[in-house]
């Protein structure tokens, strides 16, 4: 059975289109990083994952369950991280702590102790006096606590320090090595990289490309920088290979597909030195996040 | 407001002087302006709700006592009431239409201009803050004593449109044009006192919650003494204490005392000149008062969506207990000094068509009152749904949603909650009213009272009922609508009753069918049907509720 399972789901607020027919399917035990500009619909998504708001179209289910017939039912296998961590002002975090417990059932109060003392938390500290990154650990360690077989965090560590941050990491790992099933978005791709086993990208309410990060890198182009004894001589330009020159005896070719053909023509050329990578998480989200669209990948690749 | 020290310009600085003074007062023009906006909507209810009332009465008084005759019987008859004394202070010269208008309206719109005022400042000046806005404009290049003015004058903007509401409601009404002017200043006198209160109650506390806590309680203080000063004899000195006492020393219509207004202007300038120096000495984000920013953990009450809830409104529950309270214990003190002496038989049938029934002698007397106890207690019904509302707008109600918790456990654990809130506040009106009715040796049955005070509970669930619903089908309109409704419902009652229109209209409000108690029996089967109305408004709220979005913001 799917943690997370939508079908053609959509969401309009009057004329304005959130969420357009979107399809996702997240195993058990998968962590899938949703990831797209500001306004792409990420939140919206997880709303109506939750069943927070009604979909306009299409449907969404946990665990089988529908979201927005039953949420209760739902809600039970989940626990959820806010992307604005608006908490009761009056409630001290262990308080708030005490009560999101009470509220789900079956937190292990052991391991929310421990992770107390791992995010270094005031549990005394009214929430009113917290900071902002203080108030995200508290939802953290709601969520985290109930060691849920699905945990669904908006962009849970916005506000943490890089130490916070790594212990997040961690413990999200540890989640991960336990079977827990993590619908992560974040904004920060070096968390992605180290957490997510697929990647989803979202742009104006569409669902762009969707794949393993392996997945990604390959359907993307390479990116190969050669560097010439001499000035750099022209050459034939080639299908699939964008060229340009980066310095007056240095090339760029951004390659799709093989780097073959690049490498033939270079041949007989006085090449100083030649190196080429993959594109990195971030080039492959700059130019999903600017271009309309690009190469989809197969669904089928995913599963 | 202290004026600034006068800027020194050097010879050839003035137009760069001139053009940074022209860049501030551009700026205090646009934060004050933002500030009128955001209150708009407030500022225009209130205006509306003045511009009614204060039209309504001269034609009222009109159409009920056309004659000189019919007017001096009724001047005999109400002058010396002390349960309308109360609640409309004290008269003078209520045998024209404008000493009429004057005190019925006068005393009841200066309260409601304190609360205008107050809840203006404590707004502008701790909530704004509270929620970290002010810290965005100061870090503008904006001082805090130029977002203090655009403050300020923001709502001296809102307070002048009040008096406008006040006197053109009057002049349609037919008074002359002075006297209508006069008093509507009388009235609108009350607001920047109570914008001083509000102020320095902001700097005093650190919270919103805090500072109207503190601001009610002068408040209460103050309509307590003007009560006092109004109804026990000797005690008329008192009137001076008070600024809603201030407002009667005016003498609309009845020789006018404009000398008096410097009481309040010299009372508002005093208040905000320590606010503004306490304001500029105390950090951005904290009261003068420490704010408690730790506690021991106190979980018991958080097991359950409406256990957190009573946690977080014990507060203002337990505020609401004690002003009904203590008003209720000095509003039964003073029915022993109600008779039914000298009254003409036909005064008091156009008394009774004051929409309260005979208030010529003690019980007539409290069933007066418990109609105003069953509107404050509806308010507070209202006020219930207006903090869950906010709960839901804080984007909190998102993360308790998420957990498994049927919308439906939430929204009737926030409408049970504020049910039993109902009930308490009406028996402890009933309870104190009692009290206070023994104390002064008037005693009056505690079943009677307990009855009288039941019975304003079935009005306050169809209003609980009612904004239930607006809330469910209209998040971010719901409060306005809510209080809209109560405010139609007073107005149609008891404006209604006076003007005579046909029993069918009448019989439109809700007040009309739960029986005056404790002057008449309890109409059970009317009750009933208002019960049964709240009853189907609130399960058309959870089903409303369970389809519809959630609403931020």
């Amino acid at each position: 059975m799917d943690a997370i399972y939508a079908q053609g789901l959509s969401k309009l607020y009057g004329e304005a289109v959130a969420i357009e027919d979107l399809d996702l399917r997240i195993g058990e035990g998968e962590v899938y990083a949703y990831l797209g500009p500001n306004g792409a619909g990420k939140t919206t998504t997880i709303r109506l994952l939750l069943g927070l708001h009604r979909p306009t179209a299409g449907r969404a289910q946990l665990f089988g369950v529908d979201a927005w017939s039953d949420p209760v039912a739902a809600h039970r296998r989940i626990a959820y991280v806010a992307g604005e961590p608006s908490l009761w002002p009056s409630l001290t975090s262990g308080e708030t702590l005490e009560f999101l417990a009470r509220l789900h059932g079956g937190t292990d109060m052991a391991y929310r102790d421990l992770l107390v003392d791992r995010f270094e938390l005031d549990v005394r500290k009214k929430v009113r006096a917290l900071s902002k990154g203080n108030r995200q650990k508290v939802q953290l360690i709601a969520a985290l606590a109930t060691r849920a077989d699905l945990l669904i965090l908006d962009e849970p560590t916005s506000g943490l320090d890089p130490l916070m941050e790594m212990a997040f990491r961690e413990c999200a790992l540890e989640a991960k090595a336990r079977g827990q099933t993590i619908f992560l978005s974040s904004h920060i791709l070096s968390e992605v990289e180290a957490l997510c086993d697929r990647v989803g990208i979202l742009r104006g309410g569409r669902l762009v490309d969707q794949g393993t990060l392996a997945q990604l890198r390959h359907l993307r182009a390479q990116t190969v920088d050669v560097t010439f004894a001499g000035p750099a001589p022209k050459l034939p330009t080639l299908r699939g290979v964008h060229m340009h020159t980066t310095a007056p005896n240095a090339l760029r070719f951004e390659v799709t597909g093989g780097v073959g053909p690049v490498i033939a023509v270079l041949a007989g050329h006085p090449v100083a030195t030649l190196t080429s990578r993959e594109p990195s998480l971030e080039e492959i989200f700059v130019r999903h996040y600017r271009d309309s669209g690009g190469v989809t990948l197969n669904e089928s690749a995913a599963d | 407001m202290k004026a600034r020290p006068t800027k020194t310009t050097r010879p050839g600085s003035g137009s760069a002087a001139a053009q940074v003074l022209a860049r501030k007062n551009n700026v205090v023009v646009a934060l004050a302006l933002r500030a009128f906006r955001d209150a708009q909507i407030r500022t225009v209810a209130f205006g509306y709700l003045f511009a009614v009332f204060s039209y309504i009465q001269p034609v009222g008084y009109r159409h009920t006592y056309p004659t000189r005759g019919d007017r001096l019987a009724f001047a005999r008859s109400f002058a010396e009431n002390t349960g309308l004394r109360l609640m409309y202070g004290q008269p003078n010269d209520i045998v024209t239409v404008g000493g009429y208008t004057a005190w019925r309206v006068g005393g009841v719109l200066a309260i409601v201009a304190a609360a205008f005022g107050l809840f203006a400042a404590v707004r502008a000046l701790r909530a704004e803050e509270d929620s970290g806005r002010t810290e965005i404009v100061l870090a503008a290049m904006v001082g805090r004593r130029a977002a203090a003015i655009a403050a300020l004058a923001a709502i001296a903007a809102g307070a002048l449109l009040l008096w406008l509401a006040e006197f053109a409601g009057f002049l349609v009404g037919g008074l002359p044009t002075p006297g209508a002017a006069y008093l509507a200043l009388a009235t609108a006198s009350v607001a920047p006192v109570f914008v001083g209160v509000g102020a320095l109650a902001s700097q005093l506390a650190p919270t919103r919650r805090g500072a109207l806590g503190v601001g009610g309680a002068v408040l209460g203080l103050l309509f307590t003494l003007r009560v006092v000063a109004d109804t026990v004899p000797g005690a008329g000195w008192l009137r001076w204490s008070t600024p809603l006492g201030w407002a009667e020393l005016l003498h609309p219509f009845a020789g006018p005392q404009p000398l008096v207004l410097v009481l309040p202007a010299g009372a508002t300038v005093l208040l905000l000149v320590v606010s503004t120096s306490l304001a500029a000495q105390r950090d951005i984000g904290t009261g003068m008062w420490p704010a408690h920013d730790s506690a021991d953990p106190h979980p018991r009450l958080l097991r359950t969506p409406a256990g957190h809830a009573l946690r977080n409104q014990r507060g203002t529950l337990i505020s609401w207990i004690i002003a009904v309270g203590v008003l209720m214990f000095v509003l039964g003190g003073v029915s022993q000094a109600i008779s039914p002496a000298d009254i003409p038989a036909n005064t008091r049938t156009e008394i009774a068509k004051l929409g309260a029934g005979s208030i010529t002698t003690p019980i007539g007397y409290f069933a007066f009152v418990f109609l105003f106890v069953s509107v404050a207690v509806s308010a507070f019904a209202c006020a219930q749904i207006g903090a869950a509302r906010q709960e839901e707008a804080d984007q909190q109600l998102e993360t308790l949603l998420a957990e498994p918790i049927s919308r439906t456990r939430w929204l009737s654990g926030r409408m049970l909650l504020a049910a039993a809130g109902v009930a308490a506040l009406s028996l402890t009106a009933g309870l104190l009213g009692w009290a206070g009715a023994r104390v002064a040796g008037a005693p009056i049955a505690l079943f009677k009272m307990l009855e009288a005070g039941a019975n304003a509970i079935p009005i306050a669930l169809l209003f609980l009922g009612l904004t239930a619903l607006a809330y469910a089908l209209a998040p971010r309109a719901s409060g306005v609508i809510g209080y809209a409704l109560l405010a139609v419902a007073l107005l149609w009652h008891v404006a209604g009753s006076l003007i005579g229109p046909p029993r069918w209209i009448l019989d439109l409000t809700p007040f009309a069918h739960v029986g005056l108690v404790p002057a008449h029996p309890v109409h059970i089967a009317g009750s009933a049907v208002v019960t049964g109305i709240a009853l189907l408004a609130g399960v058309a709220a959870l089903a409303a509720f369970r389809r519809r979005d959630l609403a931020a913001g």
